[in-house]
């Protein structure tokens, strides 16, 4: 593991950031991302018809394999087509 | 863990369900890829749940859901 | 840059008065002389310093000087050296192994009666570059106090600076602690002074900070006095970073470099200067960026919010040709001793060309000059925007036949350029813009005073100069500020 020294004011995290979140849920388009686990898509149905009874717009989308990272087609069409992401379940 | 990283990345805020079996690892996993995404962990274990235990399972990880996306 | 002896002569070093020798095992007139340095031992009358084995030589209780820090103090470049000091001041020194030159510092006579007369002796580790360096960055890491960063296993480290918004768009050298040590031997300032105090963000910036971002933007520690100069000035007040990071004009930061600095460091001001593929202009003009990006909060699309910008954002930095300029150094018109090495620093957007092949005549080539000068933001805007212009050497050489000075050039420009309210009034041309109505019956420079400048640089070949245009001047803009380099 190498290690640098930091460049900055030191005055954010020394991780990578987490993306802005939106100022509200209300109307936001939730992608599901089924990373195809057996009995992930039953937890996935479920949130859902939750979001959906709160107003949210809901896009479902499963990986190839759970074993892989999403291919770059797929989360490209992610992020063209949702605000946030759910990703489920690993077990 | 990569997808959230990745889509996190591209500026969608996402978070990530696993089953508690998974804290350590996902720490690992989020320590080795210098980030720190949002993750929720659900009660152990999935496999041979029946489909209204993993509906309650849904309905008591919402909030928590929620709340890391806003 | 791999030696620092003012810094390692101030290392506290202990050295007693009587004979001093300093030796290493790997060098066989040491390992020759080794009996005779028993000898003086046993008789008390000697210290050993060793550079590499602190056992040798055996029956002389030998110092350890592996941080060669006895070495340096006493400008050691052969070993075995033997030297006598004398309340504190040596007072005669050998190098080598001459038995008669031994004899008479030690007023031992007949050493070493099996050695040869002479033996030539070997070069001292305080010559070796690898264990300079070494030395150099043991002794600075320490000194280190940024933040560490552990990257993740799986992190690749261009991907991982880049995810933590560390660079402008391109690749950076990644800032090691030992890269950042030998950043640091360029200069005799101290890791935690502070620089400037960097906007937008308003952070204290100290020396560190600075060559950890210059490391990142491909300097050589020999350029970090310049980087340095650069932020001072950058963070004035007059000059006003951060008015220039936010405005939607296209601005950046140009360095113009001035004095002897420039040819120690191998600056370009000749063929190609305002280009690439010189890395001293590359990297000075970058590493200035970086520090205002990363420790000063400045990126685009945040503070940074300009409409177009210009590529020389990335890094706008060079030389002044002053071997064969027909005028004083921009540092010596602005003041400064031409003994001194300085930075200019201008709020300026891209380079436009000025093209004029056939003018033999000062009158004429000033008059082009004038009529492209005028056209800077807007033909019908007087006064507001300054300007440089850059002279070639083929256009220079009109002036210097006819024995024209810098601040002739100067003031025969802004004499054409004295605009008429007829022409620059709102609508005037056919044009909505231009100035208020009220200005109808006024005539206007186009400059301000001293809101023109000249600089001297570029190739042998060409009939071309150069105009770099600038920001709002003065007060409600950026002043052009000029700073001496100091090591």
């Amino acid at each position: 593991m190498s290690e640098l020294l930091d460049p900055t004011s030191e005055r954010s995290a020394a991780l990578r950031e987490r993306a802005p979140r939106p100022e509200s849920l209300a109307g936001v388009r939730v992608g599901l991302l089924d990373i195809s686990k057996p009995r992930g898509a039953v937890f996935l149905d479920q949130l859902q018809s939750l979001l959906e009874a709160r107003g949210m717009t809901v896009e479902r989308f499963s990986k190839p394999t759970f074993t892989k990272p999403a291919p770059l087609d797929l989360r490209h069409e992610i992020a063209t087509k949702c605000d946030v992401v759910i990703e489920a379940l690993a077990d | 863990m990569h997808d959230s990283v990745n889509l996190e990345a591209a500026g969608i805020p996402t978070v990530f369900v696993a089953s508690s079996e998974f804290v350590d690892a996902a720490d690992a996993q989020s320590r080795s890829l210098g980030a720190d995404p949002a993750r929720v962990f659900v009660a152990h274990p999935i496999q041979d749940r029946t489909d209204a235990e993993l509906v309650a399972l849904a309905d008591a990880a919402l909030d928590e859901l929620l709340a890391a996306l806003r | 840059m791999t030696t620092d002896t003012d810094r390692e002569r101030t290392a506290a070093v202990t050295i007693p008065d009587g004979l001093v020798a300093v030796v290493k095992r790997d060098c066989p007139t040491c390992t020759t002389v080794a009996p005779v340095l028993a000898q003086l031992a046993s008789a008390g009358a000697l210290t050993v310093f060793t550079q590499d084995d602190p056992t040798f030589p055996e029956g002389t209780n030998p110092v350890d000087d592996r941080n060669l820090a006895v070495s340096f103090a006493l400008d050691i470049d052969t070993v075995p050296t033997l030297v006598r000091i004398e309340g504190g001041a040596e007072t005669a020194r050998t190098v080598g192994w001459l038995r008669s030159a031994w004899e008479e510092i030690t007023g031992v006579a007949g050493l070493g009666p099996d050695l040869p007369e002479y033996r030539p002796g070997c070069g001292s580790l305080t010559q070796d570059p690898v264990v300079v360096d070494r030395l150099l960055v043991e002794r600075t890491v320490p000194l280190l106090r940024a933040r560490r960063v552990a990257l993740g296993a799986d992190e690749d480290v261009h991907e991982a600076m880049d995810a933590r918004g560390w660079t402008d768009g391109l690749p950076v050298v990644p800032p090691t602690p030992e890269r950042v040590a030998r950043m640091l031997a360029g200069t005799t300032r101290a890791p935690d002074d502070i620089v400037a105090v960097v906007p937008p963000d308003l952070v204290e910036c100290t020396v560190e900070k600075v060559a950890i971002n210059a490391v990142m933007a491909g300097c050589r520690p020999e350029y970090l006095p310049v980087v340095l100069a650069a932020i001072e000035a950058a963070c004035t007040d007059e000059f006003n970073m951060h008015g220039l990071l936010a405005t939607t004009w296209f601005a950046g930061p140009v360095v113009i470099v001035n004095g002897p600095v420039t040819r120690a460091i191998g600056m370009n001001s000749g063929l190609n200067a305002l280009g690439q593929g010189n890395r001293a202009n590359a990297s000075i003009g970058r590493a200035l960026q970086l520090t205002v990006r990363n420790v000063g909060g400045g990126r685009p699309g945040e503070v940074d919010r300009a409409t177009l910008g210009n590529p020389g954002k990335y890094t706008f930095c060079f030389a002044e040709r002053e071997h064969d300029s027909p005028w004083e150094p921009l540092h010596v018109a602005r003041g400064f001793a031409p003994d001194r090495s300085t930075v200019t620093l201008f709020a300026g957007e891209g380079v436009r060309g000025v093209v004029d092949q056939l003018s033999r005549e000062p009158e004429s080539l000033t008059r082009s000059f004038a009529a492209c000068l005028a056209t800077v933001a807007h033909p019908k805007l007087p006064i507001v925007w300054d300007a440089f212009l850059v002279v070639s050497p083929e256009h220079a050489r009109v002036f210097r036949d006819a024995g024209w000075s810098r601040q002739r050039l100067t003031d025969e420009i802004n004499a054409i350029l004295q605009l008429d309210g007829e022409q620059f009034v709102q609508g005037a041309g056919g044009i909505a813009e231009g100035m208020p109505e009220a200005f109808r019956a006024t005539t206007l420079p186009k400059f301000r005073t001293g809101g023109l400048q000249i600089v001297h640089a570029g190739g042998t070949a060409g009939l071309f100069s150069g105009i770099i245009g600038g920001w709002a001047s003065g007060s409600v803009g950026s002043e052009i500020v000029t700073r001496e380099v100091t090591r």
